[in-house]
């Protein structure tokens, strides 16, 4: 993953400079019997532009279903999204384009046409989209793959081929639901890397879900914890470690300290999920 | 010695997982002249043991004068119009229902009400022997173009109704997520992710669905049918030529495997959905 996703759009318009802002969100599932599931309660967040933001948290506390709401595809019980310009009055809805845990490539279709879907249905004219296309599959190394079918590929490699199925869209926000989840550890190791870099080179906004302190801090400008069901937001915390990012951060002092403190914080959560999980 | 036990091991597992590739690859082609030569085995015993044993044609005629009736049957009796006739019954009645089939079955997978209206109507009719409906159609539809085709058409429809449901509804919806995020709207989602993704049923459905309508045009063409392979079987039956009763019996075991084979190269194409 080297160079930037070259954009339709130049970067610093109107609406890449929309901050997603979530006002007491809450999400409440209405079961068979008994009182309903709280799934998310509470819940304020800001999503600066040009800000990676990292949401973590226990299995199970909601977080997968904040990115659905921000995303659109949920309808909150309470609360709001809202979309501020940089003067603070309301902006539009920026674009956004998601990247999945299980990747949701389409069997049937080659890497081309999988990263070339978005495009088609917008309808962008075929030589534009193909140009494009390559370009996006360039910027995640997958280049010489476009004739091959998902199921040809290894996870890794699928789960790039959803990274630039994204990122093609050239979205004002990039959501990443635990993008990693599905792959083994050393593929995680590298293509957190590799992610982290793109994400540097683009500025581009990012919301990221995920199981993992490490990716979290390596990727993002600010940490949101979330607690155990009902989720709600029990911190947020500033990364303020220097970028480039990468393995080696894992090493400095104060990777080490953002680390424990995130830890700390889940530890506690997580014991508490998995007692009422108990009951 | 523990070189030698993991040297045994290592073999016993490369046997082991080559083992089934040969029976997967080289095998079947191996094997093939074999299926071709039992048939010619069973041809010669069939035409010896009938003329040794002084068996009357009526009854069992030899390979060699079924062979006869079939060159008089094609080249002096016009049997390849009957065949034409049979082949575009089955295939345009079945091109009727398939197309008929995936749309009604994609409209009941995204309509909740329209599921459940003929829901109803498909369980009380997809059990129902087709070849039972032949005298209503009959009644309705005389016995000419429009009633083989509909009974071709019917014994298509069910199958693949049913099978396109059950695609459509298996579709992984992370897929129908995943098009969304990226600007589909309902009608680019069932055009471009469930439909597509219910290929493979589908066509599980059509290859039943050719089955039967395979069955009911002969059987119709044998009922009422004054022209077709049906017809032209039942004809024969009734004035006991049982030399041309074989003949058509070959034709049509003919036209079954290659419509079988045809499937199977479809389905060969269709490896682009399997998952690995």
């Amino acid at each position: 993953m080297k160079a930037a996703v070259s954009s339709g759009q130049a970067p610093g318009t109107a609406s890449t400079m929309t901050a997603v802002v979530a006002k007491d969100l809450g999400l409440a599932w209405a079961i068979r019997q008994g009182t309903p599931v709280v799934a998310l309660e509470g819940v304020s967040c800001a999503f600066a532009p040009g800000e990676v933001t990292a949401i973590i948290g226990p299995s199970g506390c909601g977080k997968s279903t904040l990115l659905q709401i921000v995303r659109g595809f949920l309808e909150p019980s309470t609360g709001s999204i809202a979309y501020l310009g940089p003067d603070g009055s309301a902006g539009a809805a920026p674009s956004m384009a998601t990247v999945w845990q299980s990747f949701n490539l389409f069997p049937w279709l080659t890497v081309e046409e999988n990263v070339g879907f978005g495009l088609e249905l917008a309808g962008v004219a075929k030589p534009d989209r193909q140009l494009r296309v390559r370009e996006a599959l360039a910027a995640v190394d997958l280049a010489g793959f476009e004739s091959k079918l998902p199921r040809q590929l290894s996870g890794g490699m699928r789960q790039r081929v959803g990274l630039a199925r994204a990122l093609v869209m050239n979205p004002d926000v990039l959501l990443l639901d635990e993008p990693f989840g599905a792959l083994d550890a050393q593929t995680r190791l590298v293509l957190q890397e590799q992610l982290a870099r793109l994400v540097e080179s683009t500025r581009k906004t990012a919301i990221l879900v995920t199981h993992s302190i490490e990716e979290a801090i390596l990727l993002a400008d600010k940490v949101l914890v979330m607690t155990a069901r009902p989720g709600r937001i029990a911190a947020e915390i500033a990364v303020d470690i220097p970028r480039p990012r990468g393995h080696a951060t894992t090493g400095r002092a104060e990777y080490v300290a953002l680390f424990e403190q995130i830890y700390g914080l889940l530890r506690d959560e997580v014991e508490r999920a998995m007692r009422s999980e108990g009951n | 010695m523990a070189d030698g036990t993991l040297e045994r091991a290592a073999r016993a597992e490369n046997a082991a997982s080559s083992a089934p590739m040969r029976l997967a690859g080289t095998g079947p082609k191996d094997a093939r002249w074999m299926g071709w030569v039992a048939v010619a085995v069973v041809l010669g015993l069939w035409e010896l043991g009938c003329w040794l044993g002084n068996i009357n044609s009526l009854y069992l005629p030899r390979p060699s004068q079924i062979v006869a009736s079939m060159v008089k049957l094609f080249v002096a009796e016009n049997l390849v119009l009957d065949l034409g006739w049979t082949l575009w019954r089955i295939f345009a009645g079945c091109a009727i229902g398939v197309v008929a089939g995936i749309l009604m079955g994609v409209w009941m997978a995204t309509s909740p009400r329209v599921a459940a209206i003929a829901d109803v109507f498909i369980a009380a009719l997809y059990p129902l022997p087709k070849v039972t409906l032949i005298p209503l159609l009959v009644i309705w539809l005389g016995t000419g173009g429009p009633f083989m085709l509909t009974i071709s058409a019917l014994g298509a429809f069910f199958p693949v109704v049913i099978n396109t449901l059950l695609g459509v509804r298996q579709c992984d919806p992370g897929l129908v997520l995943a098009a969304r995020d990226l600007g589909a709207n309902q009608r680019q989602i069932v055009r471009r992710v469930l439909i597509p993704s219910a290929v493979p049923s589908i066509f599980a459905g059509v290859r039943l669905g050719l089955g039967v309508s395979i069955i009911l045009v002969v059987a119709a063409e044998m009922v009422v049918g004054r022209t077709g392979l049906g017809a032209r079987l039942f004809l024969a039956g009734q004035v006991l030529n049982t030399e041309d009763v074989f003949a058509v019996l070959v034709v049509l075991a003919t036209l079954g495997i290659v419509v079988t084979k045809l499937q199977d190269m479809v389905d060969e194409r269709l490896a682009r959905w399997r998952p690995n």
